[in-house]
């Protein structure tokens, strides 16, 4: 291989250019640190979040606890089946004293691994007992219904159906949108075990499978192509479709309640829960508290359509009233490690693949 | 970034330690280069960090490993496994083509436009895969933006985009950078002569390209290409989003419900990315790079009548990894202003946005630091501990975000760093080093040991030897290799969820709460600001540091 060697050209042009380029990366370096350094100290109580629930949603929450209570909040927001992964690879460091988490499966998992504190009965029994786990590991915050959300150009409401189970019929061939590994789906499938037993569930979903069902990545991919018109169905959360209404009211999608009972309407709990970590407990303690308050509750419920949990707390939107819908599954977490069987019963139906 | 030209004395250049500060009393001595101890340890010590994303999947895996087997020999995986492989190589070939071909036109020929193209062309890189194919399929799914605009038309634009064909268009989009970024550094760095030869002998073009270029940029062609296959098989949110269910999408899924199948799935992964890392170095240690400089720049070469075909090529390609997603980012933000009540409480970019660029800057500069003991040792001293090392390195980009922060957590929590930026920058260099390492392997090739022998004779100390002599030398590959860890740094989002210090904002986390509360406005608006902002980034710190020598 062939070498030209010259003597070096130009060198000294570029030196000033260059020296003010590595001033600059070595001043980041000491903003970082010191950020780094500027962090801690400060003696007064602390609380350490890690939510689930976005920024948008729980930071305003967070400061108007701060200011009411004069604890400091520090707060790690992610996924909420990341977060209890974290806590749990944290173990018995984790600076976590609250986990509040989006879907049941995430809280499920850390009550499982025996990672949450029992929360006192003046805390749990703000709401109603099917909304709190029955060992007193986790309180509901809000609640989320499932449904059917439908094109309204290419559906008339008459042929909706009555039951989740009718979508198994050839009418609803290749028409319906499904997300098998959102949790929300996952959790509805564990509450179909626990309510029709494993038999019928793989069913169902073999069932559906066979329908040419489609998947999608998250309950909002769903929403938007049943707005497009690329199907005329999919089985989602509520308030997707309320936050697509309010993003543009002329989509053309509306949700769909099953009859009253119906499976397909299960509520699906967002929750809090302390976790064993907790310096404090009393404090964590009423930062629970506070997310029960009528206050952060009517804010719950204005902000993302949720149902509020708290008795005398009332729904936003025209959504069917809460007592109508039916239970949800009596404990994730006493399903215990029988979660898994739900995976492999997604799995082996095919509905994913 | 990494700096070229001799900076005054005293002034430490960013790219940290020097390999191997000279043992005290032998500067004079001559070179002895397969004794450097240092070296050597500093290399192990580096890949030790790089093993543990693959300890921690084995650790996991003992703690019950009938299950484990159980799974990775089921129906439940291979399935998956087998459709990871499909993907990979469809999408690692056809952005081995793009980016090669990109890289050539763009650095080498009278393109017209050239110096804007070598601006944007790396773009697509850090658009976020999920927001990628978001738009993709926004833009292109029945009922989408292209048939409300063509279908006035009578235009049917619509494709049913799911599964493999889309996500082997959206990936082959978003990754063709790996290529194009390594080969247009070795292109901007070779010595025209050949090239210029060949033209004289009578070549056309496109056969100077096959027998002068190729054989020249093999080398990086293939470094580039193995890192598009690593990434394909490690993307979680374009699979996600068009629906093809591959192994990350079941360490996903199955992560709380059943970790016994997302460690079987993540040894899987593993397994497939060591052995394809493997074997890419096997074939690259039989083909060691030819050593040739370019001090001076090369004359473009001419492309004739193939001006206008190469520049709609080019034009088409950008225009469908980076306008488009761009102009569909564009319309979700026009539609925000249009309608201010579907917005949420966005709150100020100007935070994330700075914490971003410092954050992947410093990582940028500390991953080239890192890993370039491991490339000196192998490309100099072709030792089996560097071979070692290298591969556990390039492999750990292959393993899912989440799986690498989870490792990590379980390695530093005990520690003072736990919590800190250390470890997050510590983390980011974790999976991210291996593409800084093919592009310092081909930086420290660039220089002749000649060279470097004739700077010591003449009295030259070991640092002086690297400010004034080597780096110079280095700067195209090594800037192209910190520019790739630059841009997947700030797109990153489980790593920088899970171990940010508490309060950090980052860009990617922006984007990613935004689009999960489903305000699609503003996960745009901050989606924007990343694209731009890695255009400023990349164009000061990448493009304009590669171009010197190239011109």
């Amino acid at each position: 291989m062939h070498t030209t060697i010259q003597p070096r050209a130009a060198a000294p042009v570029r030196r000033r250019r260059l020296s003010r380029r590595a001033i600059a990366v070595l001043g980041a370096a000491l903003i970082l640190a010191a950020t780094l350094s500027a962090c801690g100290g400060d003696d007064g109580p602390r609380l350490t979040i890690y939510s689930g629930r976005t920024s948008d949603l729980l930071g305003p929450l967070l400061e108007r606890f701060a200011d009411e209570t004069g604890i400091e909040i520090d707060v790690r927001y992610g996924d909420s089946a990341d977060l209890a992964l974290l806590i749990d690879e944290e173990g018995d460091r984790s600076p976590a004293d609250v986990f509040v988490s989006q879907s049941p499966g995430a809280t499920g998992y850390l009550a499982e691994a025996d990672r949450l504190e029992v929360l006192p009965d003046d805390v749990l029994e703000l709401v109603d007992a099917r909304y709190r786990s029955d060992a007193g590991q986790w309180v509901g915050l809000s609640g989320r219904v499932r449904t059917l959300v439908y094109n309204t150009d290419d559906v008339d409401s008459d042929q909706l159906p009555a039951s989740v189970f009718d979508l198994t019929d050839e009418r609803f061939r290749g028409q319906i949108g499904v997300s098998p590994s959102n949790g929300s789906f996952q959790d509805f499938v564990s509450a179909m075990r626990e309510s029709v037993g494993d038999d019928r569930t793989l069913a169902w979903l073999e069932g559906l499978a066979a329908n040419d069902v489609r998947t999608y990545s998250n309950n909002r991919a769903i929403v938007e192509a049943v707005g497009r018109g690329e199907i005329d169905y999919g089985l989602v959360n509520h308030y997707y479709n309320l936050r697509a209404k309010a993003d543009d009211p002329a989509v053309a999608s509306e949700n769909h309640f099953f009859a009253d009972g119906d499976l397909g309407g299960l509520i699906l709990v967002t929750a809090a829960s302390v976790v064993d970590t907790a310096d404090d407990a009393a404090a964590a303690q009423r930062f629970v508290r506070f997310l029960l308050s009528e206050e952060s509750q009517r804010y719950f419920a204005e902000e993302t359509f949720e149902y509020p949990l708290v008795a005398g707390v009332e729904a936003v939107g025209d959504q069917p009233a809460l007592d109508s819908l039916p239970a949800p599954v009596e404990d994730l977490s006493e399903l215990g490690g029988d979660l898994r069987r739900t995976q492999e019963l997604i799995d082996q139906s095919g509905i994913a693949g | 970034m990494v700096d070229a030209a001799p900076p005054p004395p005293g002034t430490a250049p960013s790219l940290g330690p020097a390999p191997g500060p000279p043992p005290p009393g032998t500067a004079d001595a001559l070179p002895t280069p397969t004794r450097s101890p240092l070296l050597v340890v500093g290399a192990l010590a580096a890949g030790a960090l790089f093993a543990t994303p693959f300890a921690y999947l084995l650790a996991r895996a003992l703690d019950d490993p009938t299950g484990v087997w159980a799974v990775v020999t089921s129906q439940r995986t291979t399935a998956p496994l087998w459709r990871t492989l499909q993907l990979g190589v469809l999408v690692t070939a056809a952005s081995t083509v793009l980016g090669t071909g990109l890289a050539w036109l763009v650095i080498r020929t009278d393109l017209p436009g050239r110096r804007v193209w070598r601006a944007v062309v790396v773009l697509p890189l850090v658009i976020p895969s999920f927001v990628g194919a978001n738009a993709f399929v926004a833009a292109f799914a029945p009922g989408g933006l292209l048939e409300e605009l063509l279908g006035p038309l009578g235009i049917d634009a619509s494709r049913d985009v799911r599964g493999l064909p889309a996500a082997f268009l959206v990936l082959t989009a978003l990754s063709y950078p790996y290529v194009y970024l390594p080969v247009a550094a070795r292109l901007a760095g070779l010595s025209p002569a050949l090239e210029e030869s060949a033209r004289m002998l009578g070549r056309r073009p496109w056969a100077v390209f096959r027998t002068v270029v190729l054989p020249q940029a093999a080398l990086a062609i293939g470094g580039g290409a193995l890192l598009v296959l690593l990434y394909v098989i490690s993307d979680f949110g374009a699979v996600q989003f068009v629906g093809f269910d591959t192994l990350t999408r079941r360490i996903y899924a199955s992560r709380t419900l059943d970790p016994t199948v997302a460690t079987g799935a993540g040894l899987l992964l593993a397994a497939v990315a060591l052995a394809v890392t493997g074997i890419e170095r096997a074939a690259a240690r039989r083909n060691p790079p030819g050593v040739s400089l370019a001090l001076r720049g090369a004359r473009p070469q001419p492309l004739g009548r193939w001006r206008a075909p190469a520049l709609a090529a080019v034009a088409t390609v950008v225009g469908f990894a980076l306008a488009a997603p761009v102009a569909v980012l564009g319309w979700w933000t026009f539609e925000g202003i249009r309608n201010p009540d579907a917005r949420g409480p966005f709150g100020s970019v100007v935070g994330p946005t700075v914490s971003t660029a410092m954050v992947s800057v410093v990582t940028a500069v500390v991953a080239v630091a890192v890993v370039f003991p491991i490339a000196r040792l192998t490309v100099r001293h072709r030792r089996a501990s560097g071979g070692l090392a290298a591969t556990l390195v390039v492999a750990g980009f292959a393993l899912p975000g989440l799986v690498v922060a989870l490792a990590l957590v379980r390695l530093f929590v005990p520690t003072p760093l736990y919590g800190t930026y250390s470890l997050l920058v510590i983390a980011y260099v974790v999976h991210f080093g291996g593409q800084a390492l093919r592009s310092s392997q081909a930086a420290v090739a660039a220089v002749p040991s000649r060279m470097e022998e004739a700077a010591q004779l003449l009295g030259a100390g070991r640092v002086r030897r690297l400010l004034s002599v080597e780096l110079p030398l280095m700067r195209p590959a090594l800037v192209a290799g910190g520019g790739l860890v630059l841009l997947n740094t700030m797109k990153e989002l489980p790593i920088t969820l899970l171990l940010s210090p508490l309060g950090h904002q980052a860009l990617s986390t922006r984007v990613w709460q935004t689009a999960e509360q489903a305000y699609l406005y503003d996960a745009a608006v901050a989606s924007l600001v990343l694209i731009a902002l890695s255009g400023v980034l990349t164009w000061l710190l990448v493009i304009r540091r590669m171009e010197h020598l190239g011109r």
